[in-house]
């Protein structure tokens, strides 16, 4: 990129930037911070913007590009305000400041950027100094921080405050000659920034700089530092930036759930066609060991939650026989949610694994050693998030793990059996093979239903689905740990978990409805439900349930809304299926209401147990 | 070394200033799109290509994109 993208062709940006190398990243953001976002916005009005409050310490005016390019990498808008020098203790403790007058006004996902540098603990060390000086000056910094957490997570509802540890200069702890002494400093600081490491709110996010410098990015130049008051260095603020990226992807609801990988040069060295299943490279010698540790990171993504699949241009037989019984492989073929081994299109394989899954390609990651395969997918599937390997194999780990593709703010138990569970789901479609109409299969099926008020410590879980779900997903709106939580402590709301279980296992927690009480109106304010489900008729047992709650706790009437996005077009008739009357229409959603005079239609085949937790709402 | 019309690519390519060589002249405040933290970014870029240390807080008390080039190319 060089040259300003107009607003018109923003559509294209995300596309263009996944081709640039890391050191053109820079650039790019200059070019992008000049974008007006107002425009991006008028040309393509449903772009996703993300608003960021930038605070801190010392001159922070790098980020608004480095954050411009980070967010625009996974199509994001940046909407960043940059507060004065120095103003974000000020900007943290004033309910009526402008840090939180500018979140309040964010229409989407929305964070506090406060950038926390060396320099807040160097400024109040008196002159001379020594290792407990320091030691206290970092205990009131880190007890005012706590205080200040506490403030944003009262005040700014819904928005995320991003905190960061502090780099630890060579030039403070060289100052100390005393060998204990410095050692002291060194402890304490590291105290200081594990305590702010253990800050447990869902409102906060603490970057942890350690990792980002031991890649060997510079925390600071000291020209810049004392001439310009700019504390960290401009390479340490961009790497920064896209660990800022990858939570804002995560709230607005763009997690990626499925890692598909090619075979050869990927999980193993060498062509299994050609080399024969002796002669792949994995597990011995110094490429072989290469790709054991690279299998051995899918294994641990895919033991937290991270579906795996394989798509490679292969005959299916030999790939089957290197993942039962080469001795070698760490991955089996019980790692993987499917395994395609053909000579079609890996897009087309892609296209139809989504299908299988029941995901959209968006949702998915691909990673492949091949150029050309890359280069394809791209073109063809562009919603699919595409890791350049290399042909050097000890590089496929830092390339898997470089855009945290599969992070989540807290992982569940949901998490970690969904594999197991998606490959149930591959025994139910045998079992449906079996049956000559889809009612047969339901009925023997046996699913079992039950609605009630999520429990405390399934609020995560709700969150995480009106994060993660797009397909059925009424209003798709998305709702942070912190949101969910007010909303089951609201007396005229109620938020309820659907779960299920069939003669295959546990569901788990697959669902939520979220209602609300007014006066003589039940509203149902969304209703969700995994993809992994749907289409079983669990959703018309459950909004059955509803509408007869509603009846039986003498409401007038239900109403609920239908908002329209890109992925949630099949669920558009579902109200007015169920009964409902449409109140209005146009193209961003619809109002409907049931005037409860009918009973819903009744679901035989399933077995629904509903608790709505008392009389209210 | 770099020379004047490098500069300028360097200015209109890397720092994203939409700049002539006509506009190196003018006082750093009328130069359209310009931002003071454009002279630190410079700054890190100027190293990077010449391979020489700029003066930074000199740098930071120059009146124009030329006197900026000045520093960065006279010892």
């Amino acid at each position: 990129m060089t040259e300003l993208p107009p607003a018109a062709e923003w559509p294209s940006v995300r596309g263009l930037l996944a081709e640039l190398p890391d050191d053109a990243l820079p650039r790019a953001g200059r070019f992008l911070a000049r974008l007006d976002p107002a425009e991006v916005l008028a040309a393509h009005p449903a772009t996703p913007v993300v608003s960021l409050y930038v605070t801190g310490h010392g001159t922070l005016a790098a980020l608004r590009p480095a954050l411009a390019v980070e967010l625009a990498r996974h199509g994001l808008l940046a909407g960043v305000a940059l507060a004065d020098f120095d103003a974000w203790v000020r900007d943290l403790a004033d309910p009526a400041s402008e840090l939180y007058t500018t979140l309040g006004k964010a229409g989407g996902p929305a964070f506090a950027l406060a950038v926390l540098d060396p320099g807040i603990v160097a400024a109040e060390l008196p002159p001379p100094w020594r290792a407990d000086d320091a030691a206290r000056v970092l205990d009131a910094k880190v007890t005012l921080i706590e205080k200040l957490a506490a403030t944003f997570a009262a005040t700014a509802r819904g928005a995320t405050l991003v905190l960061n540890t502090l780099p630890l200069p060579r030039e403070l702890t060289a100052q100390l000659l005393d060998r204990r002494e410095r050692a002291a400093l060194g402890a304490a600081w590291r105290e200081a920034n594990a305590r702010l490491l253990r800050l447990d709110r869902p409102e906060v996010a603490v970057v942890d700089l350690d990792p980002l410098l031991a890649e060997g990015i510079r925390a600071r130049d000291p020209r810049q530092s004392v001439y310009a008051k700019a504390h960290l260095t401009d390479d340490l603020l961009a790497a920064y930036a896209r660990e800022v990226g990858h939570l804002a992807r995560q709230a607005a609801g763009l997690a990626k759930k499925v890692l598909v990988l090619d075979l050869d040069e990927t999980v193993w060295g060498g062509v299994l066609g050609e080399a024969g299943p002796e002669g792949i490279e994995v597990a011995e010698g110094y490429r072989g060991e290469a790709f054991t540790r690279f299998q051995r990171v899918v294994r641990q993504l895919g033991s937290q939650g991270v579906l795996v699949a394989a798509v490679s241009k292969n005959d299916p037989e030999p790939v089957a026989g290197v993942l039962r019984d080469h001795p070698g492989m760490t991955l089996r073929d019980g790692d993987f949610v499917q395994v395609r081994a053909n000579w079609r299109p890996k897009h087309d394989n892609l296209a139809e694994l989504a299908a299988d899954l029941n995901l959209a390609v968006d949702s998915f990651v691909f990673a492949d050693d091949s150029p050309f395969e890359r280069g394809l997918v791209r073109r063809e599937l562009p919603g699919v998030a595409v890791v350049d390997l290399t042909a050097e194999p000890a590089l496929h780990v830092a390339a898997l793990l470089r855009d945290g593709w599969f992070d989540v703010p807290r992982l569940t138990s949901e998490d970690r059996a969904r594999p197991a569970r998606y490959r149930e789901e591959d025994a139910r479609r045998g079992f449906l093979e079996g049956f000559d109409s889809l009612d047969g299969y339901l009925a023997e099926l046996g699913t079992e239903v039950r609605l009630a008020p999520a429990d405390p410590a399934q609020l995560d879980r709700v969150s995480q689905i009106t994060l993660r779900t797009n397909q059925f997903n009424l209003t798709t709106r998305r709702l942070s740990p912190a949101e969910v939580r007010d909303l089951a402590d609201d007396p005229d709301a109620r938020v309820l978990a659907i779960a299920s279980a069939d003669r295959f296992g546990e569901h788990g927690l697959v669902g939520a409805v979220l209602l609300r009480r007014d006066g003589a109106v039940l509203r149902v304010e969304n209703f969700l439900l995994s993809c992994r489900v749907f289409a079983r008729g669990i959703e018309q047992a459950v909004l059955g349930a509803v509408l007869e709650h509603a009846r039986a706790s003498a409401a007038r009437e239900v109403r609920a809304a239908y908002r329209r996005t890109a992925k949630n077009g099949r669920v558009a008739g579902f109200y007015p299926e169920a009964g409902f009357a449409t109140v209005h229409a146009d193209e961003a959603g619809a109002e409907f209401r049931h005037d409860l005079t009918r009973p819903p239609e009744p679901v035989p085949h399933i077995r629904l147990s509903a608790d709505f937790g008392g009389r209210h709402p | 070394m770099i020379s004047v019309e490098e500069y300028v690519a360097l200015l209109r390519d890397e720092l994203a200033l939409p700049v002539t060589e006509d506009d190196l002249g003018r006082s750093l405040d009328t130069v359209d799109a310009w931002d003071s933290v454009h002279l630190l970014t410079l700054c890190t870029l100027l190293e990077r290509r010449t391979g020489r240390p700029v003066p930074f807080a000199r740098v930071l008390e120059a009146p124009s994109l030329v006197a900026v080039y000045e520093l960065a190319t006279t010892s």
